[in-house]
């Protein structure tokens, strides 16, 4: 123990370029996948559990339409993301009658059954394999940008080899939060929010509420399959394993840290799970590989559990529109 | 914190805002008995709705003229909340026809009966707690492109009409003298202020007709008396309707045109105050029934 | 709403309705499994149909008693328990430690893991649950804690006992035959121990005082309360049982899949769901038959599908109750 505190940091920052840009491209990801959730739980109240399942959709359909159609990536994403809606949409008319619980059930069902097919239905999605012909286009754009504009500023070699992602995933991800907040601030979000508080209220008050329900799902997972293509880009293999539920989980644990009903938590909630959850990797704790995944994990649990105890609106919620508590 | 006190301006004898639109033929003074109406605006006939087995409403039937004050008593479990709901869509019924202005609206969900021009509150106030005064206010306005997709994402062209519900809204929040907390969180109002801001809600609705469901539970005396002065001046001045749900016999009896009386799911008597203060299926029911 | 309290009292009860109302779904589940179990007689062969069965009852076992635990916890608490199948994971692995480590006998050791999982989950309830229940947390608050805690346990599991693949070291390769169905041995002790204590366990629920209370409990919290029972004593009675009946349905699990890993038990947890919408949610019977029937309609369709599918069919199983009757074979739809 003694030697583990000085000797513990044992990367280097510069060496580890590429490491810590691919941490940087993951927290994108997460910031884009956790934007979904904050406006369905956050300011729908409803518990969607499911929503690594639309980014599963999104990475599939854009994957298999670019590999084995031969369409554009560029014309397949929109396409995998119009699908996505599509599936969220019908999801949503089944179940967001069911009570809140129900719904998260059935959510996370949906996002085990959207893996299974994955994993299953081998001659459509190649099964455990996984698709992996699908980013040529992405590479040849991806190069160019290194060359034509990253050269220039020092960042054109090997190790910034994911930096054209990390910038797009970022670019992205801080236009859907501030569309997002937009969208929130308006007098649908003040719908939104009134039937996360009482729904019975906002029905009374004229507001077809399952129509807003939908609307919120289905935004939901039009953000979270483009989560799901950005990861395909990051991976670079669209397979069953990447779409675990724990990653709706983690999505989560993101989403209480920077606290519900907060755009720029999302963002800050990210970076900070993603750090806890790479970073560690590169500190030296004199353990087994297997411990040190296991402690992220335990970390990520045991913050989810102490926040939710005693700071329930989050670090940047605000105390008044806390979504958690009765 | 604290509810209104008696001292403050009270709320009867304020000037109606024009928030308030006039929705109903007015009679003028003089033109007809006061209270005698016009139309039958609400028609509840055979409404049957049952829960779980047990038939909460049992075939009801009444009809409520346009511009009068119609309340609904009865012992506990009468079935009074059940057919509230079951009017208002929550609790869709079983059987039986309900119109609104002519149009059936059975069966037809909440925000439908709400959109035909019937507001209600609750039993226990559904104010939005973590959501400011205003904002409870605004979002029961009607016809706001704002709240399509749409008019979200480009707002321009909604921020005027959002601009003149904020006035609206503000308005009818002086006259119940929460004017002062519009962007305090509902949260923070007391239980009494909470009824009021109930009350002016459902009128931001631009109701025909208001549902109220116990307006005197859990409400001070004397602001009790002052909703229901309120409640007579929007019936005689704009020529709104209103049903109301209360344990109050003193206060029904009071304010009400016509009293429906219920027990075990039925409609047992239907009349004015005094012909239903007189029958005898109405004392029996309360001397005898599930206590009132 | 609050209106279901005030018409509960309607002296206006229509009780042929009622009784109709309840057992149409009993005979329609039945009349459902007999053409099921027809047409796969019919389709695919008794045999087939006989051994996809008994296959089915080793699952449904093991399902049945994790659900019944899941069930009762939440409707006593109204608390959606995400951690609930990392316990089957942790009675699985306390039952290995009792036998590796501390070198007890199996029957030991499992009643080891049992008791250690009975343990864990009162010390759950009275350092997490009922705190929060105290500072007045909302079933949202609660679920998300329970997927916390689920973190913690499952990699705590995993932090101690690595990620490799474990078993009892039990002989596997002996098989039984019995009216020409083959069975591997651990899986016929799975069979029989798991349907032993389903009826052992539903006997305790109907018999037993506290069985009663417990149900009494989960059925309606309120009335309870006003019948004088000593809640907080049941609850704490009902966390020790659903925790110590978990790690059982871990240990069976775990025998009968001959290895497992820390997730297995995450891994169950959508069918022991499954199983506790099926039988109407906060109804342990419902649960026990529930597991018994996700068991069998997982095997059944192995005999029309890739076996592959069998899980992701009980997930839909659980989806379509949902939508076509949310409370459940046992539930009455006052309740959702």
């Amino acid at each position: 123990m003694h030697e583990l505190l000085p000797l513990a940091i044992s990367f280097d920052f510069f060496n580890g370029a590429d490491f810590w840009v691919g941490v940087g491209v993951l927290a994108g990801i997460y910031t884009v996948l956790t934007l979904g959730l904050q406006l369905n739980v956050g300011f729908t109240g409803i518990q969607n559990f499911g929503q690594i399942g639309f980014a599963a959709i999104g990475a599939y359909v854009m994957a298999l339409l670019v590999s084995d159609a031969d369409w554009s990536f560029w014309l397949a994403i929109p396409v995998a993301i119009g699908f996505a809606v599509c599936v969220a949409v019908v999801l949503g008319v089944i179940t967001l009658r069911l009570r809140a619980d129900f719904f998260a059930i059935a959510t996370i069902a949906f996002s085990e059954i959207v893996r299974y097919i994955a994993q299953n239905a081998r001659g459509l999605t190649h099964g455990n394999q996984g698709v992996q012909d699908y980013v040529a286009t992405w590479r040849s754009f991806s190069r160019d940008v290194r060359h034509d504009v990253l050269d220039g500023i020092g960042m054109g070699g090997v190790e910034f080899n994911q930096m054209p992602l990390l910038i797009v995933t970022w670019i992205a991800a801080l236009l859907l939060l501030l569309l997002l907040r937009h969208l929130t601030k308006s007098p649908w979000g003040r719908v939104l929010r009134a039937i996360r508080e009482d729904e019975d209220a906002a029905r009374a008050m004229g507001k077809n509420t399952l129509r807003f329900k939908l609307q919120s799902l289905g935004i939901a997972a039009a953000v979270g399959a483009f989560a799901g293509i950005l990861l395909a880009l990051q991976t670079p293999n669209v397979a069953p394993d990447n779409y675990l539920p724990l990653y709706t989980f983690i999505g989560y644990a993101v989403l209480i840290l920077g606290g519900l009903t907060s755009w720029w938590g999302v963002a800050v909630g990210a970076l900070i799970v993603q750090f806890v959850l790479e970073a560690t990797r590169l500190i030296d704790f004199g353990l087994t590989e297997s411990q040190t995944s296991s402690m992220r994990f335990i970390i990520v649990g045991l913050v989810i559990i102490l926040l939710v105890a005693f700071r329930p609106q989050g670090v940047f919620g605000k105390r008044e529109e806390m979504v958690l508590g009765d | 914190m604290t509810d209104p006190t008696p001292d403050e301006a009270p709320i009867a004898t304020a000037e109606l805002p024009d928030a308030i639109p006039r929705v109903g033929p007015t009679p003028a003074a003089g033109d007809l008995p006061p209270g005698a109406g016009g139309a039958v605006l609400l028609q509840v006939t055979d409404v049957v709705k049952h829960f779980r087995g047990i038939r909460a409403v049992d075939g009801a039937t009444f009809a409520v003229r346009e511009g009068t004050v119609t309340s609904l008593i009865g012992p506990n479990g009468a079935g009074k909340s059940s057919l509230f709901n079951a009017v208002t869509g929550f609790y869709p019924p079983d059987r039986g026809a309900v119109t609104f202005a002519g149009r059936s609206i059975f069966r037809k969900p909440p925000y439908a009966v709400a959109r035909a021009g019937i507001a209600r509150t609750f039993q226990l106030t559904r104010a939005l707690t973590a959501m400011p005064v205003i904002d409870n206010m605004l979002l029961a306005a009607p016809h706001q492109r704002g709240e399509s997709l749409a008019g979200a994402l480009f707002p321009f062209g909604t921020r005027a009409r959002e601009k003149q519900l904020r006035e609206q809204a503000l308005e009818l929040l002086a006259l119940f003298r929460l004017d002062t907390k519009a962007d305090d969180y509902a949260g923070t109002l007391s239980g009494g202020q909470r009824k009021l801001l109930e009350f002016a809600r459902a009128l931001m609705t631009e109701p025909r007709m208001v549902l109220l469901d116990e307006p005197m539970a859990g409400v001070n005396p004397t602001l009790g008396r002052e909703l229901m002065a309120y409640m007579q001046r929007l019936r005689t001045e704009r020529g709104m309707t209103f049903l109301f749900v209360e344990h109050d016999l003193e206060a029904v009896m009071a304010n009400s045109d016509q009293v429906v009386v219920m027990a075990q799911g039925r409609v047992i008597a239907d009349g004015t105050p005094d012909e239903v203060r007189r029958d005898q299926r109405v004392i029996d029911a309360y001397l005898g029934g599930a206590g009132g | 709403m609050s209106e279901v309290v005030a018409t509960a009292g309607a002296p206006v009860a229509d009780v042929d309705e009622d009784r109709r109302l309840r057992d149409r779904p009993l005979l329609i589940t039945a009349a459902v499994l007999v053409a099921v179990s027809l047409a796969l007689v019919l389709g695919e062969g008794l045999h087939a149909w006989g051994q996809a069965s008994v296959n089915g009852l080793v699952s449904g076992s093991y399902v049945a008693l994790g659900a019944v635990g899941l069930t009762l916890v939440y409707g006593t608490l109204k608390l959606t328990n995400f951690a609930h199948g990392d316990m089957l994971t942790f009675g699985a692995y306390a039952a290995l430690l009792g036998k590796v480590t501390l070198g007890l006998p199996f029957v030991v050791a499992v009643a080891f893991g049992m008791l250690v999982s009975a343990v864990l989950g009162l010390l759950f309830e009275l350092g997490m649950w009922r705190p929060m229940r105290r500072k007045g947390a909302g079933a949202f608050q609660l679920m998300l804690m329970s997927l916390g805690l689920a973190f913690v346990l499952r990699y705590g599991i995993q932090f101690v006992a690595g990620t490799e693949n474990k078993n009892y070291g039990i002989d596997t390769t002996a098989v039984v035959t019995i009216l020409d169905l083959r069975l591997a041995r651990v899986e016929l002790v799975v069979m029989i121990v798991g349907v032993v204590l389903i009826l052992a366990t539903a006997i305790i629920l109907a018999r037993t005082t506290l069985g009663r209370q417990m149900r009494a409990l989960s059925d309606n919290s309120s009335l309870a309360e006003t019948t004088g029972i000593d809640t907080g004593r049941i609850v704490s009675v009902t966390w020790l049982f659903a925790a110590g009946v978990a790690g059982l349905a871990g240990v069976l699990a775990a025998m009968a899949a001959n290895s497992f890993t820390p997730e297995f038990g995450f891994r169950l947890l959508l069918s022991l769901f499954a199983a506790v919408i099926l039988g109407g949610i906060g109804n342990a019977y419902g649960a026990l038959v529930g597991g018994l029937l996700i068991g069998l309609v997982q095997e059944w369709s192995t005999l029309l599908v890739d076996a592959n599918w069998k899980i992701a069919i009980g997930f839909s199983v659980l989806i379509i109750m949902l939508i076509v009757r949310p409370q459940g074979i046992f539930g009455t739809a006052g309740r959702v």
